[in-house]
């Protein structure tokens, strides 16, 4: 027998002067195969039409809708109802800015940790569109794509207390994208230049340890392993420096 | 006027220079696995009095004649203050950080976040109590099964030590729990293990040092 769900919807528009932050209810029958991408879409289509939220692929590819569902950030289009009870709070990623509901810019945070990160490979070697690419080792080349999975939708961000509290935190995201380029060989730089990143309280260093970033990642990406792996290797390159080597 | 006075109002990217980050990490870390090291011999120490309180007397009477007890009484005081300097730079001391945290944990129900808020809290408790016990063992001279039964039988100090025996002993299992994710010798495949590992040794830990408090209170 299908059930009847209930949704209670975080509600806000920042550009309405008179739109004040509240919770609305929405009922609606469950179908089959019922994902949260889905029901959000028939909650617009047939109940409000101002209810604002992302998506794009609904393949959990795009990483557009990222949202806190019943205390927890993950994608809509991944979230099967039946997997949920029968009252389903949702609320927008908290960190990044709201644009209105469910609707959150996650592309102004990404493009600002690509910056401070340098997220691009940085080598001496001129480019030759005409030459065959360098040829790497198999193995490196899937630890590289382990970390290339991030489909930047925040939820590792949203659910970390350190970023929450402390708006400059680089977040698992961005560890990972650095650990990301300490394994290609194509990039040039030294642990020394990646310590000049990310080696404070802003990067690795500010990592509590709280493991939230792991456990919601919905491409589970093992980020856990990376910050502990970054934290070594920024935690010797600093005794390193200190020794004077 | 040297350069050093002048303070430069720019935007904190968080980027360059972090050397100093990362000594206090360093420090946070080893000050906190010698603490958690020096709780686990303390606890099997006052523990020993659970064979009889002679056997107590003979062990701390074996640390007393290599000096061991003053080393202690040097080391642990100093390790406790700068362990507390060096987490305090975690520890969100500002309403506006706080309220961000609790919202956050509220909205999650994520074990391991409450762990965390459970481990700033405790802190700042053994901080406090924890000071009070050294200050009264240091200046009480030589480690004996009476003397520490008389502490514990006047009245409020069995309270102190319900309270920081455990507090102390969690505080220490959370810890050394994260030290291990964090410096990646925890990893994915092994975190419900080093869980279950960690529950064990608190319960075992907690069980010997209530038992023995027990004991103080009736011997």
């Amino acid at each position: 027998m299908a059930r009847t769900l209930t949704f209670h919807i975080f509600r806000y528009n920042p550009q309405d002067p008179d739109s004040t932050p509240h919770m609305q209810d929405f009922v609606l029958e469950e179908t089959a195969n019922m994902t949260l991408f889905i029901a959000l879409n028939r909650l617009r289509e047939e109940q409000d039409p101002g209810l604002m939220f992302d998506f794009c692929c609904r393949a959990g590819i795009c990483g557009s809708c990222g949202m806190v569902v019943n205390g927890r950030p993950r994608l809509a289009c991944q979230t099967k109802t039946k997997d949920l009870p029968e009252t389903i709070t949702l609320l927008p990623l908290p960190v990044f800015k709201l644009i209105g509901d469910l609707c959150v810019d996650t592309g102004t945070w990404f493009r600002e940790m690509y910056t401070r990160t340098e997220s691009w490979i940085h080598t001496s070697q001129p480019f030759d569109p005409a030459k065959e690419e360098a040829r790497m080792d198999n193995a490196v080349a899937e630890a590289i794509y382990e970390m290339e999975r991030c489909i930047e939708c925040g939820c590792c961000i949203a659910a970390c207390s350190t970023a929450r509290m402390r708006p400059d935190f680089l977040g698992a995201a961005g560890l990972a994208r650095i650990a990301r380029f300490a394994v290609d060989p194509r990039d040039e730089r030294t642990d020394k230049d990646y310590f000049e990143l990310i080696g404070n309280d802003f990067g690795v260093f500010g990592c509590m340890g709280l493991l939230a970033c792991e456990d919601v990642c919905p491409k589970n990406l093992p980020l856990q392993n990376q910050l502990g792996f970054l934290r070594r290797k920024m935690g010797i390159t600093a005794v390193k420096q200190l020794l004077g080597r | 006027m040297a350069v050093s006075l002048v303070t430069v109002d720019r935007p904190e990217t968080g980027q360059r220079g972090g050397r100093v980050d990362a000594v206090w990490d360093w420090v946070q870390v080893l000050s906190g696995l010698g603490l958690a090291l020096f709780l686990a011999l303390h606890t099997l120490l006052t523990a020993s009095v659970l064979l009889g309180a002679s056997v107590l007397n003979a062990v701390a009477g074996a640390l007393e004649a290599v000096h061991l007890d003053t080393l202690a009484h040097w080391i642990v005081p100093v390790l406790f203050l700068v362990h507390f300097a060096a987490a305090a730079r975690k520890v969100p001391f500002r309403v506006r950080e706080q309220r961000a945290l609790w919202a956050q944990a509220r909205m999650l129900r994520h074990a391991d976040t409450w762990a965390w808020i459970f481990q700033a809290a405790s802190g700042m408790a053994v901080l406090l109590l924890g000071v009070m016990h050294m200050w009264t063992t240091i200046n009480a001279g030589a480690i004996e099964a009476a003397a520490s039964a008389a502490r514990v039988q006047s009245g409020g100090w069995v309270v102190l030590y319900l309270l920081l025996a455990p507090l102390g002993q969690a505080h220490a299992v959370i810890g050394v729990y994260r030290a291990g994710v964090k410096w990646g010798f925890i990893q994915d495949a092994c975190r419900a293990q080093a869980v279950r590992l960690g529950l064990y040794v608190l319960a075992g830990g907690l069980v010997l040092s209530l038992a023995a408090l027990v004991r103080y209170a009736t011997l």
